[in-house]
């Protein structure tokens, strides 16, 4: 194929193929990277890209199949056989230890000793900071714990020290799903190019792969069902590839539903505390309102004092024109609230159990006379909510766990819906979820506020905020620094304001209407 | 850029031993005031001399907690370790020789409780349960009954002083917070704070999960080993069941030190603590004239007292970091 260049391959994938029990994780994949080639990996949720970097990185050993690395037989036996013939990988799910600091986890497992066989913990914690420097990183202390730091932070991390080893071939696994600044990767990943190493890139942002990659392998059900040079592909023909859907850009704008004359959904009132200063908006029934702001610049502290999860020192929240105490997740629940938390593998979801109990927990005294569980009932109920996420039943009886990231966020969502709750305040609820199940997020999104709910919606892809919301708060240093709203919603104007520019009144007026 | 600010690192004691050492001073003199010994070397030694076996063991068991893992077979192999003394150190193996055993013994009953669990997979408390049962019925069968002989180079040499003003219970535990020290710098130590803290990114960091547990396993059992021995010095003679009160004073001292029993943060200087809280609380109770019972109370009350104020403080520690993020 004229896309490879004439030089050997550094990697060479040929037919591997990869069984879970009755899953085909892999099937009958082949394809070539060459040196210096940023090769895109794309493919929704279950496709498959998870398996492969797994294989690659020598976490799992796939069943058939083989794999070379510059014409050498290639099969690691552990991750750190993989990394020491070159392959480094940044996982998805991030793999620091938070309890230790950002210099140890940059050097685990074998962090350097001196003669007393002692880990010198001074000298490693300036090493680190000289090579986070080097990346490009000058804002984490790297004597702190990675659980102290915010999640985008923790991914700068986790990418760091994936790449300082110079790896010849670098698997970045949705690099940006917690990262603000995109710029900065895209720097690293053009330097690591530049080196001769060569990079597979697994993202779900199709802007992101034409960006850096010249050519992308597109899997489906495990298999490879398009290698292409980019440029020659349409979007539509990509998504179409993947999944035959489209993401945010294809998805039909819609009339506001906002229904002004109904006293607010919530309005939030110079709420002030730790992480959070002087924040007041309001929140009308039918309406969308966007939340964007850098990593680390309070909108999680915000969300969470919503729902009574992070202390407020002063401030007022109103529900349908009345103030309510947010103690709880609990008390805002009851408000009709409801907090889809960041972190879903640990906040999210309830890990051991069934699909089904995940979706009925906050309504199962309604299933459970005399306070056994009527699973028939129970079934029923979660089964009614299933079509607003676009659930399929089938999953229900399965353990969560099983389930892709688009399927859990879907449960997870199904929720928060099945309360009948009035509000729902949506944290990045489409990272690391595949194109179909963000489709069916926006869908549920669109349909929530047309039957008179409200959302409040925090999102790292800014063109989801330009695309669903109404009007957008921005944050910065914890501060409200601006709203933006009709002509001038826009990823620019949020960009420039979240990044601390003073706010321009051109869109909307400055404070919310209420 | 922001301010550099030196925060604690992961394994050094939270704030929970802190608030022990404040316990320990003022419980140390309330028990001063009753009993007029208390403050002269040979109170001081005296005291230290009855922490020293609960200290070790604990400090034992803190090497496995950390790691994520419970054990609970420390009281079998003190058991065992206390009949081998009382057996074997009076004959030809001599102190040097039963020592040497017994910290076998500990590293032998420690490296089958990691091949149980790591190896095998089975959960810890269930597998060590199973251990410990077995130690003590391997301890009755080297000494069906109280009585034995431990020689007299341990009992003399290990408990009382250096001269006539170092105890040798106090050079004893200094040496072991000295090696923890050392332990909490290596990549062993450091591996088990990994593991501890969450298993699958030690994993996916490179970090080989099932030596780590393994090492933790053989350490304690060591320790455990090590425990016995310090015991049979203090009694001077062989008990099969003289451990079986201290399994729950072990976990006390764990937990009392702030090490989480979930794994992955605290370390062996606060379980150390922990005991000699434990240990200057019965005296002050025995010095008060408080029947036995209240000891239990007490223990009770101050354990969970310190893992309340441990989580209290540890949680006020982390708030300023949440802000400068």
């Amino acid at each position: 194929m004229d896309a490879a260049p004439q030089r050997s391959p550094v990697l060479e994938i040929r037919a591997i193929g990869k069984r879970y029990g009755a899953t085909v994780a892999l099937h009958d994949v082949s394809f070539e990277l060459a040196p210096g080639e940023v090769c895109g990996l794309l493919g929704e949720n279950g496709a498959g890209k998870s398996t492969l970097v797994k294989a690659l990185s020598g976490v799992i050993t796939p069943d058939t199949g083989e794999m070379r690395l510059a014409a050498a037989p290639y099969h690691p036996h552990d991750i750190n056989d993989a990394r020491r013939q070159g392959v480094a990988t940044a996982f998805q799910e991030l793999s620091l230890v938070v309890t230790l600091s950002v210099a140890l986890n940059l050097f685990l497992p074998r962090p350097t000793i001196t003669r007393a066989r002692l880990v010198p913990v001074r000298r490693l914690e300036q090493e680190a900071e000289r090579i986070l420097r080097a990346h490009g990183v000058t804002d984490i202390d790297p004597a702190r714990p990675v659980g102290d730091l915010p999640l985008g932070q923790r991914q700068r991390v986790e990418i760091v020290r994936a790449m300082h080893r110079n790896p010849r071939l670098l698997l970045l696994d949705e690099p940006t799903a917690a990262l603000a600044d995109r710029e900065w990767l895209f720097a690293l990943v053009q330097q690591a190019v530049a080196r001769g190493g060569s990079v597979l890139y697994i993202s779900h942002k199709l802007d992101e792969i034409r960006r850096l990659c010249r050519r992308c392998v597109i899997l489906r059900n495990g298999r490879k069902v398009l290698d292409s040079v980019v440029a020659a592909m349409r979007d539509e023909d990509i998504f179409r590839s993947m999944a035959g859907r489209s993401a945010v850009e294809q998805f039909a704008p819609a009339p506001s539903a906002i229904r002004a004359q109904a006293a607010p959904a919530l309005r939030a009132e110079r709420l002030a505390g730790d992480g959070v200063e002087e924040i007041s908006f309001t929140l009308a029934s039918g309406e969308i309102l966007g939340v964007a702001g850098l990593e680390g610049h309070g909108q999680s502290a915000l969300f969470k004092s919503l729902v009574g999860l992070h202390p407020l020192r002063g401030g007022r929240i109103e529900i349908d024109g009345r103030p309510r105490g947010m103690r709880s997740p609990r008390a805002a629940r009851a408000a009709g609230v409801v907090l889809v938390p960041e972190e879903r593998k640990t906040e999210g979801i309830f890990k051991d159990l069934a699909t089904a109990a995940n979706i009925s927990l906050p309504v199962i005294e309604r299933a459970s006379p005399l306070h056994l569980l009527h699973r028939r009932r129970e079934r029923t109920m979660v089964a009614r909510i299933l079509p607003a996420v676009d659930l399929a039943t089938r999953y229900l009886p399965r353990n969560i766990a099983a389930l892709s990231g688009g399927n859990q966020q879907k449960a997870v969502l199904a929720r928060a819906l099945i309360a009948q709750s009035r509000c729902l305040l949506l944290f990045d609820p489409t990272r690391g979820v595949d194109v179909g199940a963000k489709q069916s997020i926006y869908r549920m999104m669109r349909g929530f506020v047309g039957d008179g709910g409200a959302i409040l919606f925090y999102s790292t892809e800014l063109d989801e905020l330009v695309h669903l919301c109404d009007r957008c708060i921005v944050l910065y240093r914890n501060r409200m620094i601006g709203e933006v709203a009709g002509a001038a919603l826009s990823q620019e104007h949020i960009l420039s304001l979240a990044a601390g520019h003073a706010p321009r009144r051109t869109g909307g007026p400055e404070q919310a209407a209420g | 850029m922001s301010e550099r600010v030196r925060w604690p690192r992961s394994f050094r004691p939270a704030t929970g031993p802190l608030v022990a050492v404040v316990l320990y001073v003022a419980m140390y003199l309330i028990y001063g005031l009753h009993a007029s010994s208390a403050f002269s070397l040979f109170g001081l030694t005296n005291l230290l001399d009855n922490t020293v076996v609960l200290a070790i063991a604990a400090a034992g068991l803190t090497i496995v907690v950390l790691a994520g893992e419970l054990d609970l077979s420390g009281i079998g192999v003190i058991a065992i370790a206390n009949a081998t003394v009382a057996t074997t150190s009076t004959g030809s193996l001599g102190w040097g020789g039963s020592l040497v055993l017994v910290l076998a013994i500990g590293a032998a009953v420690g490296l089958v409780n990691g091949w149980l669990v790591a190896e095998l997979r089975l959960q810890s408390l269930a597998a060590t349960i199973g251990t410990m049962i077995a130690c003590e019925g391997v301890a009755l069968m080297i000494l069906s009954a109280p009585g034995g002989e431990v020689a007299d180079v341990i009992a003399n040499g290990l408990t009382g002083d250096i001269g006539t003003s170092l105890p040798v219970a106090a050079l004893i535990i200094a040496g072991i917070v000295l090696l923890w020290l050392l332990f909490a710098r290596s990549r062993t130590g450091i591996a088990i704070y990994a593991v501890g803290a969450d298993e699958g990114a030690a994993r996916l960091s490179g970090l080989d999960v099932r030596r780590t547990r393994l090492a933790a396993f053989v350490l304690a059992g060591i320790a455990y080993g090590l425990a016995g021995y310090m015991l049979s010095a203090e009694t001077g003679s062989g008990d099969p069941r003289a451990s079986d009160s201290f399994l729950l004073f072990m976990y006390a001292s764990v937990a009392i030190g702030g090490t989480s029993l979930s794994g992955g943060r605290g370390g062996v200087f606060g379980s150390i603590v922990g005991a000699g809280l434990l240990t200057v609380m019965q005296k002050m109770l025995f010095a008060l004239g408080a029947a036995e019972f209240y000891t239990n109370v007490f223990s009770g009350i101050i354990m969970l007292l310190a893992v309340f104020i441990g989580t209290f403080s540890a949680a006020i520690a982390r708030r300023p970091l949440r802000r400068a993020g």
